[in-house]
């Protein structure tokens, strides 16, 4: 009786265990690691004018910023094209990349996927994405920039680029000017003496000086510590591309001065709880004074938080006031066709109409991104729309290489949540940091022992000189 | 030869749940005893590690801490859902008018998503804008907004939602029970002089018992397994002071991607961390099978 029951007790052990490695599990079946992309394009698909049939096609994104202008193009595609493609947007914002796994691992992924800079490359490594070089004419060779890394990888081109975003402080003029501070922080002490007094002038209301999402401190984190840490001369996210080892002192000051603006009450009470959205949803009622982010914001404030509030974004501050790197001018892509998609032709059909010259220019003009393409740049009127102007891409922005922290495998936690910890509930800084440069260089040493990634060292970068 | 056509009739009945036992059951856990001993990231070829996987999960504080955060929360759950389920249950056994309204309103949280339940209360819980610290405010019971998903009260935020969703459920497990309790016995009992605290403690609770050690069973199985109103609500934060099992596991298998850059899927390493839960829950339930024989026997 009692084997009976132990019985029982490992068979239901075994179920939970089940529950959790399924969805694994069905992964790897359906992976294209298993089931490889079948080769190029040309004149391998169904076309569409031929059959005479309704080609449907879904398109995914995770941009909600400009989802009502993307809805008015693809409508606009549908009714148009003549080779009877219909479209179906479907705008996914927070889980949009596990989303993809999990359409991917059940056969049911979308024919065009929204790529970005942080998921390119692994996509491109998973075997979702076509490489495009086949459809593409030396005209549009000519228009569109090759970017290494970011949409051409090992050779291949995956994707093409349209807008890029900036990353900028931005601020509630409002209460600047109900707290007397006459301009953006130039500097750390700045930030945090400014946050101390925007609270101050707006606690009584429910407004805080800063604020951060850090619901998910990677996000939270890279949005900003990354930025000024740019600024300072020191991007590649704790990785030092003059030395090609990880070296996250650099980040010490940045996190000393948002632990201060914990400590002086200056920060948003549920920050840690905060997600983007409703951290943005605050900042349009007036109640955070001043963040760090992309330049999709002034979209979102036009559409989807429209703001009550005068706002407006500057350079992030710096540790000594000066600028010694460029700040991350991120981008180089935006649609992508899956590998495994029946209606490839056809997908590349709307990815040629989403690339034309009317809808790019459109987009920049209506502030939904800043056009990385030089005819679009050189063409397109300023965009009109509240808050871009801080924004723009000035002298200080670039691009900087691909660090190798997407091929490493870290043991232990992660910096951002390490950093996030001492803010929180204090400890020894530099303790922390040496526990994460060795934590870090030791997955380095491994993936570089493993033939996963390469570590030059190059004693000749300069971060002001990044294009 | 009649014999073997009912052995060959029983076969056949046996097969559709032998097949969905097979592909659902069987498979997965194979595959994912299988991976537990690969370096596997979902893509390319995954490389033969043997036990370095149970290593790092030796070395992963990370994961420790997950197993004290999941016993605070299935304790917590399961101290505060049993007493009150079982109460609730043997109030509402008793006949009175707006019975049945009540208890479909007890069992309701029960058939709500929990996703969507923890959305709600997140606009309930949250600092700065949530409705209960307004409350708290207006009615001067507390001097300042309190941070019921900061570090100090998230747990104890993610247990109670925890707690109503899952009253309900149990309460009705109760009242079944209860139902089967035959009425004479109270009434011998109140004719020898039995007070309605004496007939609870020692009629009800002693009948109750075998239902008592299911109940009690499934709800420590389902406590230490949740965790997805937790990711909703705070995604295992702040600080990793809400990061439970199973949600580790669910991050091992799809990691949460930043603005920077998309951390790869730990397959191998996921099916090692997999294993250990189910071999932690599985000690659990035969450390409480071991405990609980008493109840069994009490009836």
């Amino acid at each position: 009786m009692r084997m009976k029951k132990a019985g029982l007790a490992v068979s239901i052990g075994l179920l939970a265990f089940t529950a959790a490695c399924s969805s694994g599990g069905n992964t790897t079946e359906n992976s294209p690691a298993n089931n490889p992309p079948e080769k190029p394009v040309e004149g391998t698909d169904n076309k569409p004018q031929e059959t005479g049939k309704k080609v449907k096609l879904s398109y995914w994104t995770g941009d909600r910023h400009d989802q009502e202008y993307i809805t008015e193009v693809i409508k606009s595609f549908n009714a148009s094209n003549a080779d009877n493609i219909e479209v179906e947007l479907v705008v996914k914002t927070d889980d949009f990349n596990q989303a993809i796994d999990l359409a991917f691992a059940s056969g049911q992924a979308p024919d065009l996927i929204r790529v970005k800079e942080n998921t390119i490359q692994p996509w491109v490594k998973k075997g979702y994405l076509e490489p495009i070089d086949g459809f593409l004419t030396d005209e549009l060779k000519a228009k569109f920039p090759v970017i290494p890394d970011f949409n051409q990888i090992e050779g291949k081109i995956y994707s093409l680029p349209n807008y890029g975003s900036t990353l900028r402080l931005v601020y509630n003029k409002d209460l600047f000017a109900k707290a007397g501070v006459a301009a953006p922080p130039k500097t750390l002490d700045e930030l945090v003496e400014t946050a101390k007094k925007l609270t101050e002038a707006g606690k009584a209301e429910g407004a805080y000086g800063f604020a951060l999402n850090f619901k998910s401190t990677q996000s939270a984190m890279f949005r900003s510590a990354r930025v000024i840490a740019e600024a300072n001369g020191d991007g590649g996210f704790g990785y030092d591309f003059k030395t090609a080892r990880y070296d996250w002192s650099s980040y010490k000051p940045i996190i000393e001065a948002f632990k201060k603006m914990v400590d002086d009450g200056s920060t948003m009470p549920g920050m840690e709880s905060l997600d983007i959205d409703p951290l943005r949803a605050q900042f349009a009622e007036g109640k955070i004074g001043m963040y760090i982010s992309f330049s999709s914001e002034p979209g979102v404030y036009q559409n989807q938080f429209p703001a009550k509030i005068d706002w407006a974004a500057a350079p992030v501050p710096t540790t000594d006031g000066q600028v010694h790197g460029k700040t991350s001018f991120t981008g180089g892509q935006w649609l992508a066709i899956n590998a495994q998609s029946k209606n490839k032709e056809a997908a590349w059909k709307f990815m040629q109409y989403m690339y034309g010259d009317d809808i790019l220019k459109t987009y920049q003009e209506k502030g939904f991104g800043l056009s990385m393409v030089p005819s679009i740049t050189a063409s397109a009127a300023k965009p009109s729309i509240n808050g871009i102007e801080g924004f723009m891409p000035t002298e200080n922005d670039g691009t900087w290489p691909l660090d190798p922290t997407s091929a490493i495998k870290v043991e232990g936690i992660m910096a951002t949540d390490a950093f996030f910890k001492y803010m929180l509930s204090g400890g020894n800084l530099d303790e922390i940091v040496n526990d994460l440069n060795k934590r870090y260089n030791d997955a380095l040493d491994q993936a570089i022992a493993a033939g996963e990634v390469t570590a030059e060292p190059d004693p000749a970068f300069d971060p002001m000189t990044l294009k | 030869m009649i014999r073997l056509r009912q052995t060959g009739f029983s076969y056949l009945f046996l097969l559709p749940s032998f097949l969905l036992t097979a592909v659902l059951g069987i498979y997965p856990i194979g595959w994912a005893i299988w991976y537990m001993f690969f370096d596997y990231k979902g893509y390319g070829t995954a490389s033969f590690v043997g036990l370095d996987n149970f290593d790092r999960l030796l070395r992963d504080t990370l994961f420790w801490d997950t197993v004290v955060n999941t016993f605070v929360y299935a304790g917590g759950k399961l101290l505060i859902t049993i007493p009150l389920a079982l109460v609730l249950a043997v109030i509402l056994n008793r006949s009175f008018r707006g019975r049945s309204a009540l208890r479909a309103i007890v069992f309701l949280p029960t058939i709500i998503s929990s996703a969507v339940m923890a959305v709600v209360f997140y606009m309930l819980f949250n600092s700065y804008n949530g409705l209960l610290n307004q409350y708290l405010l207006k009615l001067h019971l507390i001097p300042e907004r309190i941070d019921w998903l900061g570090p100090d009260h998230a747990m104890l935020t993610a247990i109670m939602i925890a707690v109503w969703g899952a009253i309900g459920n149990y309460m009705l497990l109760f009242l079944a029970g209860l139902q089967n309790i035959p009425q004479d016995i109270y009434e011998s009992s109140s004719l020898d002089g039995a007070s309605r605290w004496q007939q609870f403690w020692y009629l009800t609770v002693p009948m109750l018992g075998p239902v008592l050690q299911m109940v009690i069973m499934l709800a420590i199985i389902n406590s230490l397994k949740g965790y997805e109103s937790i990711m909703v609500l705070t995604d295992g934060g702040p600080i990793g002071k809400t990061e439970v099992m199973y949600l580790y596991v669910y991050k091992l298998f799809f990691p949460t991607p930043s603005a920077s850059f998309t951390a790869d899927q730990q397959f191998g390493y996921g099916s090692a961390v997999g294993f250990a839960t189910a071999v932690i829950v599985g000690l659990v339930t035969i450390v409480y099978h071991l405990l609980s024989r008493r109840l069994n026997q009490l009836q």
